[in-house]
Parts: structure tokens; C-alpha cells; sequence
């Protein structure tokens, strides 16, 4: 929603906030790396440019803003609708992919950062019915409801399987608790992360 | 009886109830008489063997949604499709002086601006809606929206119902200080009592807080208009906008509305809303397809909520234990409408007491209540079952003993002895702290009631279910309906598999497209147990014109024929499909109207048990336990109906030491409306949390399905309010419960 200019908060000022927050909480590596200096285009300004990704292990072409998140690119740009708009402010996971093997806020994440990092969505887990078991751990334990905040939640617990192999219940507490489900599965996604990295449903 | 006999008898007698619930307890069966339509499905009892329902099948779209390939109403894209915002207005209230688009009708990549509301017109909140905007992105259409220039007169609000001049005097501490009304019966009731008690218990506003957020992708086809939804009532919302782009000079011959995949809803998505007529008036302007999905902060402040309560109970116990008597007078803290806040409590406990009720619904101008998951019932739990405990305290008695002399619901009687033993109550709720200890633990209860046996449809109408079978073995049943993350395509498909005799994986279950048959609107716990008989129906005439082919192609008359376990007649499913050809069987199964026979139980029951461990020192509560018995008529997909148990209860978690939708007084906003500062449980809250469904055979029409959504959400806050009264010795009266509440409550022992 917007509101006129002089009665709120705008837009930028509270993503700037939030993204801060963000980065602190969940160890997001958006500012750390544009600070480093990764390949950029040459010009920013108003209007689109055309910036090259790599999602899913494909190069992408797409035309954005310099304003455009990484979330809006993939969903709006590349179809990749896996990702979910549910906060817009890093504070739910819902849009949660992987950058360069870091969970991350694609929200808070602008698509020109992402040049140079590779990244993957939820859709890279699965190849028509053929799926990582982490998805069909998901499926078998019946960790989702709605499943708006399922993509999001597949895609930390995944961080979390790579990041500690086989985690413990407060690890898994930890490395999920940027995700928010209102339907309640939590308990249900740490069984499908245990049993995952249990070897079930390879 | 035979299942392919189309004349059954009009009386027929089926055994209801249930299997004891542990070695300590007894069956509950019975046989009873019912007297189903002609032509329906025979009912299913006690005594059917189940092959499929009640065991654990997938939940059918569990994959579509775990790897992102569900397409949810905001995931809907179109190469020219258009993003869109509503312009809300930044006063809680006042007149619209002066509304002006144009500057911003024509800004490059803006497609299309409509004014939602007229100078003179009344604002009634913060995010009323003024102006809607259409674009090539959002960044564009949100530069637009700062070119739109509306002024206001603006007048005194007020967001607060207790500031408000309607609102009960209070005391310093915040408890009701007024008089009661004299009730001579009441009065006589009171004075009578063994032990008394008075108190007074509040909630706070609850955010429905759906992931998905509201909204709808609008696409027209000259007057065609196809939507995609992020709704509770497919039908509700494809009725409204027909309606609604009509009243609007909007030439609409069709609306087509779909919602395959619905993002949550609690309670909030029945209407299409301001934002679904807005989208649909952009596109018709734009002449592209436009998406409109609200954000956060809109989500918190214009979709609805619980309302906020206020209860004052006075009540008196007799000397066996026995509430005698009852006095509650109640009050909504409402938005603009003041509509919506009424509170039920749990009438089970005192049916044998002098009782009176008063509620009274008061106004702010805030966003209006929308009905919540069990509207009512989670805030009247919560003062009801509290003050049970109290009154249970004075009384020298066991909150559980206490519930067990009073609560007339027989079902439920077993459900509480069962749920002790599983949880070990009366341990847990010996065991004293130690004096002066840090961390101290409490344990509580509460019940649960809902009463959803599921509606046929309309006086006219009834439900329908589509049922195909095809030659290729495989079957497919489809409902209009919407499926909200319940599980009712699961729901459907296990029960055409169960009635067909063949695995569930067989069978597609497809809902949420208004050109399949009509459903109801997901409210209030009905689809499951309004649209279960019609998929039964649906199947059962699927299997009899099924049978016809094989007994004609078998040359045996029908009656020798059965459809089971995989085989029809002497022939294999597989063969038996491969006879029907081309064109498949096609059915039209319909919802009959509930039996009028009395049913085992009128509505559905629950029990809940809670754990908590209180830091006396910060007055943090961390739920560490629960454990929860609900019935829910036959359970059909076991694993999909214990998830929503868990998630109601995490839910009321949530509600009961978490949410509060915080506003401020002096610009009528809602200060904390994303979640970063509007918390609800995540993982590092999350107790470990058991449930059993109790499955129960109901008999009031041919499956016995009961609404399952908003029963275990009546529970859980009062419960958890019970164990923190049981773990420091003193009640928080009002939710959420919170630090400093608690450590009030020590404070003032």
C-alpha cells in the first residue's frame, strides 16, 4: 500500500531498515559483497538494464531496474514463482534461495547484487516427478499446508542439511527460525529435515 | 444392503459411536436408525471396513507445493501482465474533499488509475480505500500513487473500544467496575453458592495474518472475466464481482474464478473485497491483465481480524462441586462497523446453573472484524476455562476433577480421562516447584467444541461433486470448491478411492474452478463435511454405471457384480476400465441433506493439555508441552487432519503469549503491522506438540464427515492461560501474555 509521501514511511527508507536487520540476523552476504566488488554492469540510473543471472546452474538475461529486488526479478522476469512475496521485509523467509550457498532474503536482495553469484530456488529440487528427498520427506511427513511458506521453508532446510549434515533439533530450531508458517508445520519440517538426513526417501 | 441397490429401504439401522479409547475405557457403540433419501449413497458406519480412510495417504499436491510449481493467485503471470496497488487514506476519519488521478493517469508505464471513492465520501480507518493503480511494475505504479492528490476534513477518531463512551467503567487494574443488573434467579443462585468468584479477562485484536496476502489476478476476454483468487468461496467471489462490475455500468456475461492453491485464510477470504472489484475494474481499463495483491502492512490493517474482547464472569460452585450459578456479561472491541465481536463460551460446564448473558459490540474507527477461525471462541475459552480454574481453586478442587463434575458432554468425559493419561496430568500437576526458583512450571487444560455436521447447499440447490472414470483405469472426482490447505482434494480423492476399491493414487481429486460443480465457501469448518457425502454419491453412482458395463459385457445380471479391492465382477479394475471407451463415465453426485435422525453427537469435541515453564525473573512464558484429543466425525485423511490439529494449536500459541495488533492513538495506525513487530510463533516457540484423532462414527448422512478447522483452536490459549496460572500462582486475565503481565501477576500475590 502507499500512502501519500508526507503520512508514512516510504518504501526505501524502511527496506534499508529492514534489510540491515536482515543482514545481522541471518548473516546475508548482499552487503558484504557488493562491498567486495563483484562484477557489475557498467552504468546504474533510472530505467532497466540488462544484467545476466545464474539461477538454477542457467545463464539468464534480464532487463531490470536497479531498484528491482532479486525476489521481483525471479518472480516477474524468470516465471520462477517458487520464491513467495509474503513480507517483502526479510522478516517471514518466504522468499528464501540460496546465494551462493547462503540462505538469503531475496527480498532484501537487489537482482543487480546477485550478478556474479549463483543462485538457486526451489525449483532446482525437483525434475518432473523426480525430486530430492528432501522434497518428498516434505510430501511424506506432510510438512505444509497452505504451502505458501513451503518453498521458502524447503530451501533453509536445505541450507541447514548442507550446512550440518545431520542437525539437532535446536540447529534445526536455529536454522529456520527466520521462516513463518501460519498453518503450523514446523514440527512436521524437522521431522522431513530429520529423516532426510537420515538417508529416508533417497 | 447391498451398495448397488438404487431403491434402498428408507429406514435403515448402522452402528455409530466409537472403539474405547484405551484399555481403561469402554466402547461407545450403539445402534441407531436412519433414514436416508432415496437415492443416496447407503451410509458408511462403525462396522465399515476401511481400506483407505483413516490411513495416511500424501496429501495430493504435497509435491506441487514443496517444489514450487504450485501457481498460486499471486504467482499467476501473463507476458503483458499488468502490476496494480491500491491508494488508501493515511486518516482514520473524516470527508474526502478532493481526489485527483489525473496527473497520475498520465505517467509513462501506467496503464490504468480508477477512484474508489467520491469527494464527500466518509473515511472510516486508516487504509480506507481512495484510488487504484495499474502498471508495468510496482515501483512505477507505487511513483504514480504519490502523484495522486486526495484531501480530507478530518475528525476526532478513536482506535481504542475502551476509550470509547459505550465502554464499561474500569477499575485502576483494568477489571470491570460496574454493578450488575439485578436477576432475581441469578442473585438467588449466587447467594446460595458454596464458594463465589468474580473476574474480570481480556484479548487483544488478532491478525488473520494469511502468508498469501489478498488479491487477484483479473484478465478479461471481451466481457468474459476470468479471475485468479487468493479466496475462501470461489463461488462467493465469481457472485460479488458479477454483481459488483454490474452496479459499476460493467457489461459481464462470465466470471470464471479459480483458486487451486490458496495461501491461507483463517476466516478472512470470503469476499472478493475493494481489491478484487479494483482489479477487475484496472483490467477492464488497462485492457490487459492486471495482478492486485495487498501487501503486509495492508494485510494487517485492512483484511480483518479477531476482535478484541472484554468479559467480566462472576459465577458460584455448591458444595459438591457443581456450578450453580452464572453470570457473563461480555464486550467486542470492533472496528468501524461494530460488527462481529461476539464471544461464545463453553455452555457444557453449567447446564445445570442459574445463568444469564449480555454482550454488547463496541466501535472504533479502525479496520472492521472478520470472522477468525472459530470466531468468538478462542476469546471466551480463554475467560471461560480461566475462570473455571479459579472458581475450581476456590473450591478445593482439581481443575480436571472439576471439569469432570460439570461438563455434560459425554463424549468428551472420555476424551479428558484419555488426555490425561497420554499426558500425564496428574504428575505434572502434583509436582510443586521448588521455592524461589528461577524457572517454575505449570500445567493447565481447556476443552474444545465446535458443531459443524456440514450443509447440503441452498434452499434450491445442493452441492455436486463431478466424478469421471476413464478407460484408462485412472478416475478423476472435481468440486468447485477451493481447497485452503485443509487437504479436501486429498479428502476427495480418498474417498472416491475408498468407495471405488481402488488405491488412492488412481484417483485426482481437482477442485477450486467455478466450471466444476458448486461448493460452499470454506467457513466455519463446512467444506469437508458438506461436500464428503456428495463425493461419496458421486463414486457410488460412478461404481454402478461401472458394474452395468462389466455385468452386460459379462453377461450376468448387475446384482452379481462387485466393485472391490481392485476388481470389478471377475474382471481386474484395470480390465474392467478398458470396456468403457473413449468417453468416460461421467457422473453428477449431489450433496443430500443430513438425516433428520438423531446422530451420535450434535457437533465435534476436544480436549487440550498444556505445559509451560515460566522465567519468574524477565515473566517469559515458554509452552513446552501439549497434547490434544479431537473428534472430527470419521477422520478421512489421517496424516492431513492431525497437521491441522497441531497447526491450530501452534496457532493458539501464538495467540495466547504472542500476538497483539498494537495502534496508536494519535494517528489511528497500526504500529506494528509486518512481522517484524506483529510476532507469531516460529520454530524457537514451537512445543512439542502431540494430537490423536479420535475418529467417531456420527451417522448423520452417508460418510459422518465433521468440520475439523476451527475445533482445536478453541483450546489452546486457554489452556496455556490455565498452566500459567497453575505455575505461578496467580492468573494473567489477559492475553497475550506477555512479560510484563506476568510479572505483574507475581507481583501482586
Amino acid at each position: 500500500m502507499s500512502h501519500p509521501p508526507d503520512h508514512g514511511v516510504s518504501r526505501r527508507s524502511f527496506l534499508k531498515g529492514s534489510a540491515v536487520a536482515g543482514i545481522a540476523s541471518t548473516g546475508i552476504t548482499a552487503a558484504t559483497k557488493a562491498a567486495a566488488g563483484p562484477p557489475v554492469p557498467d552504468s546504474f540510473g533510472p530505467g532497466e538494464h540488462e544484467i545476466s543471472l545464474l539461477v538454477n546452474g542457467a545463464k539468464k538475461q534480464v532487463k531490470v531496474e536497479t531498484r528491482t529486488t532479486l525476489l521481483d526479478a525471479l518472480r516477474d522476469h524468470m516465471d520462477l514463482t517458487g520464491a513467495k512475496k509474503i513480507c517483502d521485509r526479510g522478516a517471514c523467509g518466504g522468499c528464501t534461495v540460496l546465494v551462493d550457498g547462503e540462505p538469503s532474503n531475496s527480498c532484501l536482495m537487489l537482482a543487480m547484487d546477485a550478478v556474479g553469484s549463483e543462485v538457486r530456488t526451489v525449483e532446482s529440487l525437483a525434475n518432473g516427478d523426480d525430486a530430492h528427498p528432501l522434497v518428498k520427506n516434505f510430501v511424506k511427513c506432510d510438512a505444509l499446508q497452505c504451502g505458501f511458506c513451503t518453498p521458502g521453508m524447503v530451501m533453509s532446510s536445505i541450507a541447514c542439511l548442507e550446512k550440518r549434515g545431520k542437525p539437532t533439533p535446536d540447529q534445526m530450531r536455529q536454522d529456520l527460525s527466520g521462516n513463518l508458517c501460519r498453518c503450523g508445520t514446523y514440527g512436521r519440517v524437522m521431522e522431513a529435515i530429520t529423516k532426510t538426513a537420515n538417508g529416508e526417501n533417497k | 444392503m447391498s451398495a448397488n441397490d438404487n431403491n434402498q429401504p428408507r429406514a435403515t439401522e448402522i452402528t455409530v459411536g466409537y472403539k474405547a479409547l484405551s484399555p481403561s475405557q469402554k466402547d461407545r457403540l450403539k445402534k441407531i436408525q436412519v433414514n436416508p433419501e432415496e437415492g443416496d449413497a447407503p451410509p458408511w458406519d462403525a462396522l465399515t471396513n476401511y481400506k483407505t480412510v483413516g490411513t495416511d495417504v500424501d496429501r495430493i499436491d504435497g509435491m506441487q507445493k514443496a517444489t514450487g510449481r504450485a501457481k498460486y493467485a499471486y504467482d499467476i503471470n501473463f507476458p503483458d501482465l499488468q502490476q496494480a496497488m491500491l491508494m488508501r487514506a493515511p486518516i482514520a476519519k473524516g470527508v474526502l474533499k478532493g481526489l485527483n488521478i489525473d496527473e497520475a493517469k498520465a505517467m509513462p508505464g501506467i496503464t490504468a488509475v480508477v477512484a474508489l471513492k467520491e469527494v464527500g465520501h466518509k473515511i472510516r480507518y486508516v487504509g480506507d480505500v481512495l484510488a487504484a493503480v495499474s502498471g508495468k511494475n510496482l515501483d512505477l505504479v507505487r511513483d504514480a500513487i504519490e502523484k495522486i492528490r486526495a484531501e480530507y476534513d478530518t475528525q476526532e477518531h478513536n482506535v481504542d473500544y475502551l476509550m470509547d463512551e459505550q465502554a464499561p467503567l474500569l477499575d485502576a487494574k483494568g477489571n470491570v467496575d460496574e454493578d450488575w443488573d439485578e436477576h432475581p434467579k441469578v442473585d438467588a443462585a449466587l447467594t446460595s453458592s458454596a464458594h463465589t468468584h468474580t473476574g474480570t479477562y481480556r484479548t487483544e485484536v488478532q491478525t488473520h495474518s494469511s502468508l498469501e496476502t489478498h488479491g487477484n489476478v483479473c484478465k478479461w476476454d471481451g466481457k468474459n472475466l476470468e479471475v485468479w483468487a487468493s479466496t475462501q468461496a470461489t463461488f462467493g467471489v465469481r457472485g460479488e464481482l458479477a454483481r459488483a462490475l454490474g452496479a459499476r455500468d460493467i457489461e459481464v456475461e462470465a466470471v470464471d474464478v479459480h483458486a487451486e492453491y490458496v495461501g491461507g485464510g483463517f476466516g478472512s477470504k470470503f469476499s472478493a473485497g475493494i481489491e478484487g472489484l479494483a482489479c477487475a475494474m484496472l483490467a477492464h481499463e488497462a485492457k490487459m491483465p492486471v495482478k492486485l495483491m495487498l501487501d503486509r502492512f495492508e494485510e494487517h490493517t485492512s483484511a480483518g481480524n479477531r476482535p478484541s474482547s472484554l468479559m467480566q464472569v462472576r459465577g458460584g460452585v455448591d458444595k459438591n462441586g457443581k456450578i450453580t450459578a452464572w453470570d457473563w456479561r461480555s464486550f467486542g472491541g470492533c472496528g468501524y462497523n461494530g460488527r462481529g465481536g461476539s464471544v461464545r463460551y463453553p455452555n457444557y460446564y453449567m447446564s445445570g446453573a442459574a445463568t444469564r448473558r449480555k454482550h454488547k459490540d463496541i466501535a472504533c474507527d479502525t479496520d472492521p472484524a472478520r470472522s477468525m477461525r472459530a470466531p468468538g471462541y478462542p476469546q471466551g475459552w480463554f475467560g471461560a476455562e480461566m475462570f473455571i480454574d479459579e472458581l475450581a481453586k476456590k473450591a478445593g478442587i482439581d481443575p480436571l476433577e472439576f471439569r469432570l463434575r460439570n461438563d455434560v458432554e459425554a463424549m468428551r468425559l472420555d476424551q479428558w480421562q484419555f488426555a490425561a493419561e497420554q499426558f500425564g496430568w496428574q504428575k505434572a500437576r502434583e509436582k510443586k516447584n521448588e521455592r524461589g526458583a528461577r524457572y517454575v512450571t505449570g500445567v493447565g487444560c481447556a476443552s474444545a467444541r465446535w458443531g459443524q455436521l456440514g450443509r447440503h447447499g441452498g434452499r434450491r440447490m445442493r452441492y455436486g461433486i463431478t466424478c469421471r472414470i476413464h478407460q484408462n483405469g485412472t478416475v478423476e472426482a472435481r468440486s468447485g470448491a477451493q481447497d485452503i490447505g485443509t487437504g479436501l482434494k486429498t479428502v476427495i480423492q480418498m474417498l472416491t478411492a475408498e468407495e471405488l476399491g481402488v488405491p488412492a493414487d488412481r484417483v485426482r481429486g481437482v477442485s477450486g474452478h467455478t466450471s466444476d460443480p458448486v461448493g460452499p465457501g470454506s467457513g466455519g469448518s463446512t467444506t469437508t463435511p458438506s461436500i464428503a457425502p456428495a463425493v461419496r454419491h458421486a463414486a457410488w453412482l460412478a461404481k454402478n454405471k461401472l458394474i452395468e458395463t462389466v455385468a452386460e459385457h459379462l453377461g450376468v445380471p448387475k446384482k452379481d457384480v462387485t466393485c472391490a479391492d481392485g476388481k470389478v465382477g471377475t474382471l481386474s479394475w484395470t480390465d474392467a476400465c478398458k470396456l468403457i471407451g473413449p468417453t468416460s463415465i461421467e457422473v453428477h453426485g449431489e450433496r443430500y441433506p443430513n438425516y433428520r435422525d438423531k446422530p451420535f453427537h450434535p457437533g465435534v469435541c476436544g480436549a487440550q493439555f498444556a505445559e509451560v515453564r515460566v522465567d519468574t525473573w524477565t515473566g517469559e512464558v515458554k509452552v513446552t508441552r501439549m497434547f490434544g484429543i479431537q473428534d472430527c466425525g470419521l477422520v478421512i485423511a489421517k496424516k492431513l487432519a492431525e497437521s491441522q490439529v497441531i497447526g491450530a494449536m501452534i496457532q493458539g500459541v501464538s495467540y495466547a503469549v504472542h500476538e497483539q495488533r498494537i495502534m496508536d492513538q494519535r494517528s489511528g495506525r497500526m504500529l506494528n503491522g509486518d512481522f517484524l513487530r506483529y510476532k507469531i510463533t516460529g520454530t524457537k516457540d514451537l512445543p512439542d506438540i502431540e494430537c490423536h484423532m479420535h475418529s467417531v462414527a456420527n451417522g448423520h448422512n452417508n460418510t459422518g464427515a465433521a468440520g475439523l478447522g476451527e475445533p482445536p483452536s478453541t483450546a489452546t490459549a486457554a489452556a496455556i492461560g490455565n498452566a500459567v496460572f497453575h505455575a505461578i500462582g496467580a492468573p494473567v486475565r489477559h492475553l497475550p501474555i506477555t512479560p510484563e503481565k506476568v510479572l505483574a501477576a507475581i507481583a501482586s500475590k
